[in-house]
């Protein structure tokens, strides 16, 4: 009980600015800041974390020169630590990429692969995120206030396998080619989803509450649901019958054949 | 005069080597033999870039090479973002000094295969291709399906000299033993010619294949009556005549490649293509458009890993179309200058991307004027490959042919500018270094 208490107390909120001269020229040049995540930064005093290199195209900057930093309390491990990003983070790519505690907040429209390969924690984006969102993510909780793009838990290019476990929620829509080769973990998007959702997919559960376009092609596994309109609907599905979702009716559509009956172990409920 | 056989046209993916040119006077002045009309104004020459320049105050300002290239290796070696494009109507071995320059500088190494089979090279990544030479189709294929590609007008000898008219060992008897399938948006010259033209509704590409796909693997009982504007009857046929063939081949193009769905569009290419394995011989291949854009990929690849798309501004290839490319880098405005070489994002990239051309140093490498000249800040000629410098190109189906040097010139070759460059940024660094 005293040691639950004891770590309730500690907490440590890292805030990093991005200064305007970063982002305000007339090339607009992504700084990449995968090496600022709560695990890389726990236990480092506000000096230290000023001295921390991020790579700004192709010269590594200081930290501290490209942010301003101010660190409250302190963090005993990296579960403790709460790093909130400010000022224009639409240039600020890979904004806890590969992170595996604690907790990261983004005030604002984030750059490409926020939160890729990330194995626990938790990002929110109080705003849009770029494409590549939760890359290959493994664990953890990624919530997107605004819109996703392209990519949204999919893959590296070339990468077999796209997102594996963790949850993912984003308030608006999404792009392209959501959740490609996804294996585990779930989806939920609030919005409309553009083509090809859960393309390739092995396992792993996504629900749209909007329309989506071409859902579920060369699907082997996991579990598609579309509660709104699917426009585009892929000729090489099955169907099954219906079946009740929340006490709605779903048809329920198994495939993609496409890929021969063998493999063709996925589902795909439309209403 | 002299009459030179056997020349290589450095022109389309189809790089032609059976033309015959006579040369008077270190002149082209005929083409005999073998050439397209295309190919044969290339040969024959036209406006040039005269001299090497630099832009100030706004005018182009002749200077020398030596000038030209002092000043170019100033810009990329203070660049926090270079960009380096094009290298696709060079040859192999000005492409290799270019990746040392990205790798030299941390920049991106970019080539004309992200606006154009950028998407297959994705595609062939994910699935594989099970492809052949242009040599086996023209000496076998007896059914041949262009699909979003119109060589009548883009490769104009493509269906001469390799498929549906041409007269190989086994197709002795030309188009008369050949069915040809054309799949398009709209009647094209190409699909005039065709025994079967299915007219697809823009963008349903990916539907089409799929349901191919799906009765290619006996599952007719699912495929709708009407896919992507083409009837079930329709499709059932193509099937069958996919079956019957002996040896069937799918070249795309850019009508695929460019779609909704894009590199999609081409993995779902490529597994009609496997499922056609099922039944017959079957291969697949796109249609590259300039001659060496299948070299730069070869040499990018050797080098970095990667075929397009690399950032090497981390210090290790980071390949990611979409974010790596040029048009999405320009479109983002994330450089803050360009090397521009063999090519025209002027006349070629979306409007975005070339305002944010014309705002950043651009550094252009060519032999001809061309729209991206218009805002060059150093503009430095170069020699003409396959007319006055010779030089390694990958054709179409990846068969690496070697261009002839025809007559002589004083402007320097893109290898010779580009090793120059190199140097000079070297010992900039080195200098900065001390």
């Amino acid at each position: 009980m005293e040691e639950l208490i004891e770590g309730e107390e500690k907490m440590q909120t890292i805030r990093l600015k991005i200064k305007e001269e970063v982002t305000n020229g007339a090339a607009k040049i992504p700084v990449e800041v995968d090496s600022l995540t709560p695990d890389k930064l726990a236990g480092k005093t506000e000096a230290e974390i000023k001295a921390v290199k991020v790579w700004w195209g192709n010269k590594e900057e200081n930290t501290g020169d490209l942010f301003d930093v101010s660190v409250e309390g302190e963090a005993g491990s990296a579960e403790e630590v709460k790093i909130v990003l400010e000022g224009d983070l639409s240039r600020v790519k890979r904004i806890g990429d590969g992170m595996k505690a604690g907790e990261i907040e983004a005030l604002g429209d984030v750059d490409m692969h926020c939160g890729a390969m990330m194995s626990g924690g938790k990002i929110t984006v109080k705003g849009n995120a770029d494409c590549w969102a939760g890359r290959e993510m493994h664990g953890g909780e990624l919530v997107i206030e605004g819109d996703a793009g392209d990519n949204l838990c999919a893959m590296y290019r070339g990468e077999m396998t796209g997102m594996t476990g963790g949850k993912v929620v984003v308030g608006g829509n999404a792009g392209e080619c959501i959740a490609q080769n996804m294996a585990g973990g779930e989806i939920v998007i609030k919005g409309n989803v553009d083509i090809l959702t859960g393309l390739n997919m092995k396992g792993g559960k996504i629900t749209i509450e909007g329309d989506a376009v071409m859902p579920g092609a060369d699907m082997t596994g996991g579990e598609i649901t579309v509660k709104g309109k699917v426009l585009d609907m892929m000729p090489s599905f099955r169907l099954e019958g219906t079946e009740s979702i929340e006490s709605e009716e779903y048809k329920k559509y198994t495939g993609d054949l496409a890929m021969t009956e063998k493999k063709a172990k996925g589902v795909l409920y439309v209403k | 005069m002299v009459e030179i056989t056997d020349v290589v046209c450095s022109l389309c993916g189809c790089v032609c080597d059976d033309i015959v040119v006579e040369v008077e006077d270190n002149k082209v002045t005929k083409v005999k033999k073998g050439a397209c009309a295309v190919g044969k104004s290339k040969l024959m020459g036209h406006g040039r870039i005269e001299e090497p320049a630099i832009r100030e105050n706004g005018n182009l300002k002749d200077c020398s090479y030596d000038e030209a290239i002092k000043k170019a290796a100033e810009i990329l070696a203070a660049s926090r973002r270079p960009l380096l494009y094009g290298w696709s109507s060079t040859v192999c071995e000005a492409d290799k000094v270019g990746v040392e320059l990205a790798e030299e500088i941390g920049a991106v190494i970019d080539n004309t295969a992200s606006v154009c089979h950028g998407p297959s090279v994705l595609a062939i990544q994910d699935v594989g291709l099970p492809s052949c030479t242009l040599g086996e189709v023209k000496n076998r294929a007896d059914l041949i399906i262009y699909w979003g590609a119109n060589p009548a007008a883009a490769h104009a000898n493509h269906m001469k000299r390799y498929s549906y008219i041409s007269k190989g060992y086994w197709t002795e008897e030309g188009k008369k033993n050949k069915k040809l399938v054309v799949v398009d948006v709209r009647r094209t010259p190409t699909a005039k010619m065709a025994d079967v033209f299915l007219q697809i509704e823009q963008g349903k590409d990916y539907l089409v294949f799929s349901a191919l796909r799906a009765l290619l693997y006996g599952y007719d009982d699912v495929v709708p009556e009407e896919v992507g504007g083409i009837s079930k009857k329709d499709l059932l046929e193509t099937v069958k005549m996919m079956k019957e063939a002996k040896f069937g081949i799918i070249f795309f193009g850019m009508g695929v490649t460019h779609t909704r769905g894009r590199h999609n569009n081409i993995v779902n290419a490529i597994e009609t293509t496997r499922a056609a394995h099922t039944h017959t011989k079957f291969s697949i291949m796109p249609m590259r458009g300039h001659y060496n854009v299948a070299g730069i990929n070869q040499v990018c690849t050797w080098e970095t890993g990667f075929p397009f798309a690399v950032d090497l501004s981390r210090g290790y290839a980071w390949y990611n179309p979409g974010e790596i490319s040029a048009t999405d880098l320009l479109i983002r405005r994330e450089c803050d200058a360009a090397l521009i070489i063999a090519s025209d994002p002027g006349a070629h990239f979306p409007g975005e991307s070339i305002r944010h051309l014309s705002k950043i140093p651009v550094i252009q490498i060519d032999p001809f004027p061309n729209p991206t000249t218009e805002f060059a800040d150093v503009v430095i000629p170069a020699a003409i490959s396959g007319v006055e410098a010779e030089g390694n190109v990958y054709r179409m189906d990846n068969i690496p042919i070697r261009l002839r040097k025809l007559v002589d010139t004083e402007y320097l070759a893109d290898e010779e500018i580009m090793k120059s460059i190199l140097e000079e940024v070297r010992a900039i660094k080195e200098k900065e270094g001390e």
